[in-house]
């Protein structure tokens, strides 16, 4: 059997923040990689530096020093318009918070970054529709995120993440904002799109729900990978 | 914005009409574009000071395409019953003084001069309340006439004027031109000449065209016969400009208040694009995109609110009779003030307000481009 290729690569990197005239070292030299079709969650204490290592990742900021390659670009050397590119393309986003655009409507969240990618109307209407479908959002597309639950609007998070078949999906504390039976469903569904079409999901959580799930675990203490334990 | 663009489109109707007015007042029933006098007129008004060989000059004027008529001029004095007032007599020549002039059209009561009426005369307004002479009373006009001897006759109210200028209505006598060669005792030439350009002529191009053909005569545009009045309505309409600058400075700063709210209040919705994928560029063209919908809909409701009041104001106007009789600066006041409805009382507001949006957004549009997609998630 083929061996899953390297989508994430993170090679010494270190991330340092100035808080007012304070500088913050986020990430020490942290390195770790990431392969297709994985389901892996970073976990660790607050303040460790997980968020920050998916913002360097997911291209949304760069690192102090060290590289980081996704699909063999290194995010480092590209320029703001690569980036913003590669993002649209590559990399899916699932947020605590769900941030879905309030005036959009499921539908309209789901399809947003095909659309972007400019993809035809109709490849877009019969990819959202089976993601929302796969979701269990069927009969909810044209509600807006105010007309849905938590629960649901995570779950239009996920279809809008692996609408463009992203290279890896980014979720920061996917399930932090909700009840025992919405995180074991949104589990479940993400489960099931790694299963069964490969989607590499990348968690940083507190939640011991998901980290039961995660094949891998990568424990992040002070900026740098302490325990990386992976799972049958 | 639609109702600011609403109070733009109006007032920009209504000021424009207001200095149109106030110079058709002083084309049409003052002084007209052009007037040539002889050389020591306007120093010495005297009944001899006069241009000799009018009818040459105004055919040659009439056949470069001007329309121009002369007048005789005169003071005196008129009673009726025991009133008396110092007057200026104005001999006109009836047909073609309705060529460069509409005070037969500006009547409160009677009818205008008529050829045939030798001892009809036309008073001005606040005159014949003065002398109390109505149509039909008779009033004794005396003077001295161009051969030393005394000028006086009796003559009888025709017609009293509406209110046209400070002038004519305290002293203005209208009649022919042949009634005033025989009361005053001129025989041949006329004291002025009223030149009228024709429409869309510059002004000055029209001046140095009757120059040319007035050789040794005293020839000036109504702005210099009238430099006040010309730069009253020059500062006026500065003062419109002045005001629309105010106004549209008013609503930019409405709008980059408005756009800088929209980008505040989004600031994760715009991270959360920026996150997405979207460029700083994408994020640039929405925001302009949205100040390009507000502004369409802006120009919809102040076009939509705006036409039907101008056009009520153009049509009706808003009375002013209790200002009858007023003057500004010696020019008067018209009773109904309508608004002036063209494409560019439109045109103008619509075109500065695209402008003014065009430069409020580019602020936060640029703010909102520059935004740090990972502060911006996590932006309560």
């Amino acid at each position: 059997m083929e061996a899953n290729p390297v989508v994430v690569d993170c090679a010494d990197v270190t991330k340092v923040y100035r808080q007012g005239t304070q500088e913050v070292q986020a990430l020490r030299g942290l390195s770790l990689q990431v392969t297709g079709a994985e389901f892996t969650a970073i976990c660790g204490p607050s303040g460790s530096g997980k968020t920050t290592l998916l913002n360097l990742i997911g291209a949304l900021d760069r690192p102090t020093s060290g590289t980081i390659h996704l699909e063999g670009h290194d995010l480092g050397a590209m320029g703001q318009r690569e980036r913003s590119h590669l993002r649209r393309d590559r990399i899916g986003f699932v947020f605590q918070a769900y941030n879905l655009m309030p005036v959009l409507t499921a539908y309209e969240n789901a399809e947003m970054v095909l659309a972007l990618q400019g993809a035809p109307l109709e490849e877009r209407r019969e990819r959202v529709e089976r993601l929302l479908k796969e979701v269990g959002l069927d009969g909810l597309e044209h509600r807006r995120p105010d007309e849905l639950s938590g629960g649901q609007q995570q779950r239009v998070a996920i279809a809008r993440a692996i609408a463009s078949n992203p290279a890896v999906v980014l979720a920061d504390e996917p399930t932090a904002n909700l009840d025992s039976e919405n995180a074991t469903l949104l589990l479940d569904i993400m489960e099931r799109q790694n299963r069964e079409r490969r989607v590499t999901f990348l968690f940083s959580t507190h939640d011991p729900r998901v980290m039961e799930r995660a094949r891998r675990i990568i424990r992040v203490v002070d900026g740098r990978v302490e325990t990386d334990e992976h799972r049958t | 914005m639609g109702f600011a663009l609403w109070m733009m489109i109006l007032y920009t109707g209504l000021m424009n009409w207001y200095l149109h007015d106030m110079e058709a007042t002083i084309l049409d029933l003052e002084v007209g574009d052009v007037q040539v006098h002889a050389a020591d007129y306007r120093d010495d008004p005297s009944l001899h000071a006069r241009i000799d060989d009018a009818e040459s000059l105004l055919t040659e004027l009439r056949g470069a395409g001007y329309r121009a008529s002369s007048r005789l001029l005169a003071y005196g004095m008129a009673a009726a019953g025991e009133t008396s007032a110092g007057v200026a007599f104005f001999g006109v020549d009836v047909a073609r003084d309705a060529e460069v002039s509409l005070v037969h059209e500006h009547l409160l009561d009677g009818s205008w001069l008529d050829p045939s009426d030798a001892h009809g005369v036309v008073l001005g307004r606040r005159l014949a309340r003065m002398l109390a002479a109505e149509i039909g009373a008779e009033i004794v006009v005396i003077s001295q006439g161009s051969d030393g001897a005394m000028a006086a006759d009796l003559y009888r109210v025709r017609g009293v004027l509406e209110s046209i200028g400070a002038a004519v209505d305290r002293g203005g006598v209208f009649m022919t031109a042949e009634a005033f060669r025989e009361l005053f005792v001129v025989p041949v030439g006329v004291h002025q000449i009223v030149v009228r350009r024709p429409e869309g002529s510059e002004l000055d191009v029209a001046a140095e065209a009757v120059r040319a053909a007035a050789a040794g005569l005293d020839v000036r545009t109504w702005r210099d016969l009238m430099p006040t009045l010309a730069s009253l309505l020059d500062s006026a309409r500065g003062a419109l400009v002045m005001m629309i600058v105010i106004v549209y400075v008013a609503i930019a700063v409405l709008i980059l208040n408005a756009m800088l709210m929209s980008v505040f209040e989004r600031i994760r919705e715009l991270g959360v694009l920026k996150a997405l994928g979207v460029g700083p560029g994408g994020i640039l063209g929405l925001m302009f995109a949205e100040a390009l919908i507000v502004t369409t809909i802006a120009i919809a409701v102040g076009v939509a609110l705006g036409a039907p009041t101008l056009y009520y104001m153009a049509t009706e106007g808003i009375e002013l009779t209790s200002l009858t009789g007023m003057s500004i600066m010696g020019v008067a006041m018209s009773t109904v003030w309508h608004a002036d409805m063209r494409a560019s009382t439109f045109a103008v507001p619509i075109a500065v307000l695209v402008g003014i949006v065009g430069l409020a957004v580019i602020y936060p549009a640029l703010k909102a481009a520059m935004i740090d997609p990972v502060r911006a998630i996590h932006h309560q």
